[in-house]
């Protein structure tokens, strides 16, 4: 072929500047470490990277929800297994008080410790964990649990055989601790016709008799009716029958029924709180932790020690159901830990395709560009020897 | 006249021939880096012999002509590519910069903010009441709609860069009509003697592979020299010494169309016809792809719009309203909702309900059931609204744009739940988004100006949760932000995509795009090159070869000198013979 000026300097100008292309392109994967910098350099690659980057992105997000999950849990779980540690302990003091050989006395003195239990029982229903109350549902800014204005309850009776004798309370009480009055028959007879006398202490002194009627006040504001169901039948009291009216400040549920729940996954999601009113209680029912207890310091003030038994039952009962919630807990737990490092691996496999497919390969890359440098050295070198040659050197 | 006058008139002509060598020589070797040059080369031819006893005699050289060497074929092929290696070339060049906006292989590109919006809605479920988390959402969203927008404000102004490229782009291909024209007729004239005018030739020449470059047409020489100009669809740019012109115009539908302007004041629409060229690759880029990309960012932006606002207005912030303005409005409040021509997502309402729960100040709440049908106006809507205790509702007028004003009474405040009819979403009503395109997307901030509530002035109405059957909305709820987040991983976007998906696969189109253009540029560069070679290889001159003919028709020069000296003393010698 006949090899023109225009195509000597052409070719050394069109070679040069392709290895320059190549080298500068070699040297911007180097120095930004990525393989691509234009998403026409490898538009499907570049695609993929977007989708690993999102889904790494999103797993990213994922655990950081597992950790929020796992805060919510861990001070769930906490507080419950408090909770049920002092379940035992009074417990303990039930069972024990529920023996006959412990005297009115003692059995006040162990109404306080109730007392003490429950106010500790309260104040960690109302735990808060980053300003959150955990045992209110979806009402965070709420407290689960209040403890209400006295409340003067019906009265428990314990009847002689034969008594057909039933009263109510009622009245507003104006004392200012909670107490149980005992109300005992001295002489039986129709209502207005026997007379009853009361024990503030669980039966150690009693007040003067006096003649039960309609409406009768027992002090500090609270009223009982004894025969409320007249007429007829007229109620006919037998001496010895018994019943005890408390009064104390019960413990109400303020929260909702909602559960927070968490998204861990795709389409994933997992429940992180539970509801006060089911794990400890102030919503009535048999498994109300407050109900129980203030149950228990009742019938400690009234000194009954069958009641107390019946009661400790009940507290096996509570704490039975308390350590299924906090065995759930612990499995939502462990199902935390499990996603977290199911999570944590899948990071490290995305973490690493992504650096396979879009980070720069140094080694590679650095040996390209020595290779380059090379041949562009080459190039010119061939080059000036191309251009040096002429026919005018020899004239 | 053979004898020794004979001699010294062959010894003339050599001198001058060799000359004339040397001349040209020197005209190559001058216009060794002229673009389009062809190395020229002199004819010598013996001359016609003479009569001579011993049978005819050779009589010395002549010059024939001088010619250039060039072949019509493989400067047609170089043309021809060059029309597509021009087009690629352009396609290419707009497609990078079009890329360019949308370059992911970097750290903060669009998909990581499509993530970081969603990720933010995950955040805000863990901590619903969270004023930081909210505010960090909002930053997330105006970070997205920001990127969004000026993604489109960026195709936008490429498109319009584009458009003032295309005039001059027609001036000058009028202009290499014009010149080719011109070259034809001055060629003509030059060649009347019947001798090539090589230099205008190789202008001519240059001019049509500039003209290829610009616009494709197809060329042929006609016999009395002239090179007649076609477009592809036989319209004729360059006839003889006359060329005709083309204009361009924007039509109503916002596309180019090109004229061409031919003889009696004839224009034709020749726009589908353009093929190959600088100009078909702008018409191409400018009403084919930059509007397809508009289209999808368009799609990914109102889908986006449309999914987060439906969720949203189901919801709940920490807070109940007291004042909301839509954020969409229409021209006549007395036409129906359903399929309401003014509203981008009217042909989303449906036949439904939605609740409106009225607080009072002590926290009392009562719910109202709205339906909505296909009977269901903006004017039916607001007296319905209306009509509950505790709110007003008006049409809010301005200019033509009417828009629901829903306000509540002294101490009472509002909240939304449970619309099954889209009606809330279309209108822009307890929604977190405004717009509906990439060009228009932005944080709901609908009558900041009149002191109604949107979340773009209180962060605590972002939706986190629902409002209950019973009216509750504790602060805790974050099963609305919840769904929201979900979206971000549900095939809820435009072509049943995720909205991260539907954007990596309109990335990866406009990548492959660009990279296709550059393979074809990439392909024409090597066919270009290669023609190039050959033409160069045929016309283009070496500087050796010069050198040699140069010192080759010096000797000659020299030799027929000496010829002239021999003929000389010959003749001495003969007037000698008198003496």
């Amino acid at each position: 072929m006949r090899v023109s000026m225009p195509t000597i300097f052409g070719n050394i100008q069109s070679q040069l500047q392709r290895i320059t292309s190549e080298m500068q392109y070699t040297n911007a994967t180097i120095a930004t470490g990525r393989k691509y910098q234009e998403i026409s350099d490898n538009p499907v690659d570049v695609g993929a990277l977007m989708g690993l980057n999102t889904e790494s992105s999103q797993v990213a997000q994922y655990k950081s929800n597992l950790n929020t999950a796992n805060s919510w849990l861990s001070v769930t779980e906490t507080t419950l297994t408090n909770i049920n540690t002092l379940v035992s302990s009074t417990a303990a003091l039930a069972e024990q008080m529920a023996t006959g050989t412990y005297t009115a006395s003692q059995r006040a003195a162990a109404a306080q410790q109730v007392q003490q239990y429950l106010d500790e029982f309260v104040q960690m229903g109302n735990t808060r964990y980053q300003g959150h109350y955990i045992l209110s549902g979806y009402k965070i800014d709420t407290e689960p649990f209040t403890t209400g204005v006295f409340a003067i309850q019906p009265p428990v009776m314990n009847l002689q055989t034969g008594s057909t004798g039933a009263a109510t309370s009622s009245g507003t009480y104006t004392g200012t601790s909670s107490t149980t009055y005992m109300v005992q028959i001295v002489s039986g007879g129709a209502t207005g016709t026997a007379t009853y006398q009361i024990s503030q202490d669980g039966g150690q002194t009693w007040s003067t008799a006096a003649t039960t009627s309609t409406d009768e006040n027992l002090g500090n504001g609270v009223h009982v009716n004894f025969d409320p169901t007249s007429p007829p039948p007229a109620t006919n009291w037998v001496a010895g029958d018994r019943f005890t009216i408390s009064v104390y400040q019960p413990i109400s549920y303020q929260g909702d029924n909602n559960t927070l729940e968490l998204g861990i996954g795709r389409n994933s999601r997992m429940a992180v709180s539970q509801v006060g009113s089911q794990v400890v209680g102030g919503a009535g029912g048999q498994n109300d932790l407050f109900q129980i207890m203030a149950h228990l310091k009742s019938d400690l003030e009234a000194n009954d020690a069958g009641e107390v038994g019946a009661r400790m039952q009940e507290l096996k009962d509570y704490q039975s159901q308390l350590t299924s919630t906090l065995a759930g807990l612990g499995a939502a737990l462990n199902r935390v830990e499990v996603k977290q490092n199911a999570y944590d691996t899948l990071t490290d496999q995305l973490t690493k395709n992504i650096a396979n497919k879009g980070d720069t390969d140094l080694v590679a890359a650095a040996t390209t560009l020595a290779n380059q440098q090379l041949a562009y050295q080459a190039a010119l070198q061939a080059a000036s020897m191309v251009m040096g040659m002429s026919l005018l050197d020899f004239m | 006249m053979s004898g020794i006058l004979g001699l010294m008139d062959i010894a003339k002509r050599a001198l001058a021939a060799e000359q004339l060598g040397v001349e040209v020589t020197s005209h190559n070797i001058s216009n060794v880096n002229t673009p389009g040059y062809s190395r020229q080369i002199v004819q010598f031819e013996t001359s016609t012999p003479i009569p001579s006893p011993y049978g005819p005699l050779g009589y010395g050289v002549t010059v024939t002509g001088i010619e250039r060497a060039f072949n019509p074929f493989v400067t047609s092929r170089l043309d021809a590519n060059t029309s597509l290696l021009a087009e690629n070339k352009s396609t290419k060049t707009a497609l990078d910069q079009i890329a360019s906006y949308f370059n992911e292989t970097q750290d903060s590109g669009m998909s990581q903010l499509i993530s970081g919006f969603f990720n933010a809605w995950g955040t805000l479920s863990d901590n619903p009441s969270g004023a930081g988390e909210r505010q960090a959402l909002i930053t997330q969203a105006q970070n997205l709609a920001d990127a969004l927008n000026s993604r489109a404000d960026q195709l936008v102004q490429n498109r319009t860069a584009i458009t003032q490229e295309i005039g001059p782009t027609i001036t000058e291909i009028n202009n290499y009509s014009s010149e080719i024209a011109q070259l034809n007729k001055e060629i003509i004239s030059s060649e009347v003697n019947g001798q090539q005018a090589n230099d205008l030739r190789d202008q001519r020449n240059s001019a049509l592979n500039k003209l290829s470059g610009l616009i494709g047409v197809s060329y042929y020489t006609t016999g009395d020299g002239t090179i007649n100009v076609t477009l592809p669809n036989g319209d004729s740019l360059v006839e003889g010494v006359n060329s005709w012109t083309l204009s361009s115009q924007i039509s109503a539908s916002d596309t180019v169309e090109v004229l061409w302007n031919g003889p009696g004041g004839t224009s034709v629409d020749i726009t589908s016809s353009i093929a190959g060229g600088k100009l078909s690759s702008l018409i191409n880029v400018r009403d084919t792809l930059i509007p397809q990309y508009q289209t999808e960012l368009d799609d990914l932006a109102k889908e986006l719009v449309a999914q987060v606002n439906m969720q949203h207005s189901q919801g709940v912030g920490l807070d109940l309203l007291s004042k909301v303005l839509s954020s969409n409005y229409v021209n006549n409040a007395d036409v129906v909702l359903e399929n309401n021509p003014d509203l981008a997502f009217g042909d989303r309402i449906t036949n439904g309900t939605f609740v409106v729960h009225v607080e009072d100040s002590t926290g009392a709440s009562t719910a109202t059931t709205i339906t909505i049908d296909g009977t269901t106006t903006l004017n039916s809507l607001a007296a319905d609204l209306d009509a509950i205790a505790g709110i007003s509702a008006t049409v809010d007028t301005s200019g033509s744009e009417n828009r629901l004003l829903i306000t509540g009474d002294a101490g009472f405040t509002f909240g939304f739940s449970e619309d099954d009819s889209n009606v809330l979403m279309a209108l822009g009503i307890n929604t977190f988004f405004k717009g509906d395109s990439a060009w228009t997307i932005g944080i709901n901030d609908s009558g900041t100006s009149i002191g109604a509530d949107n979340v773009a002035n209180n962060s605590d109405l972002i939706a986190t949760g629902q409002i209950d059957a019973t009216g509750a909305h504790p602060p805790g709820d974050n099963s609305n932000s919840l769904l929201l987040a979900d979206l971000g991983d549900q095939p809820v976007g435009p072509d049943g995509l995720t909205f991260s998906d539907a954007y990596q696969q309109m990335v990866t189109n406009m990548g492959l795009d660009a990279e296709q253009a550059g393979n074809q540029q990439t392909y024409y560069q090597g066919l270009v090159d290669q023609f190039q070679q050959m033409r160069d290889s045929v016309s283009g001159v070496s500087l050796d070869e010069e050198l040699a003919n140069l010192i080759k028709y010096q000797r000659a020069y020299q030799a027929a000198a000496k010829m002239v000296t021999t003929a000389d003393e010959m003749l001495q010698t003969l007037l000698t013979l008198k003496t």
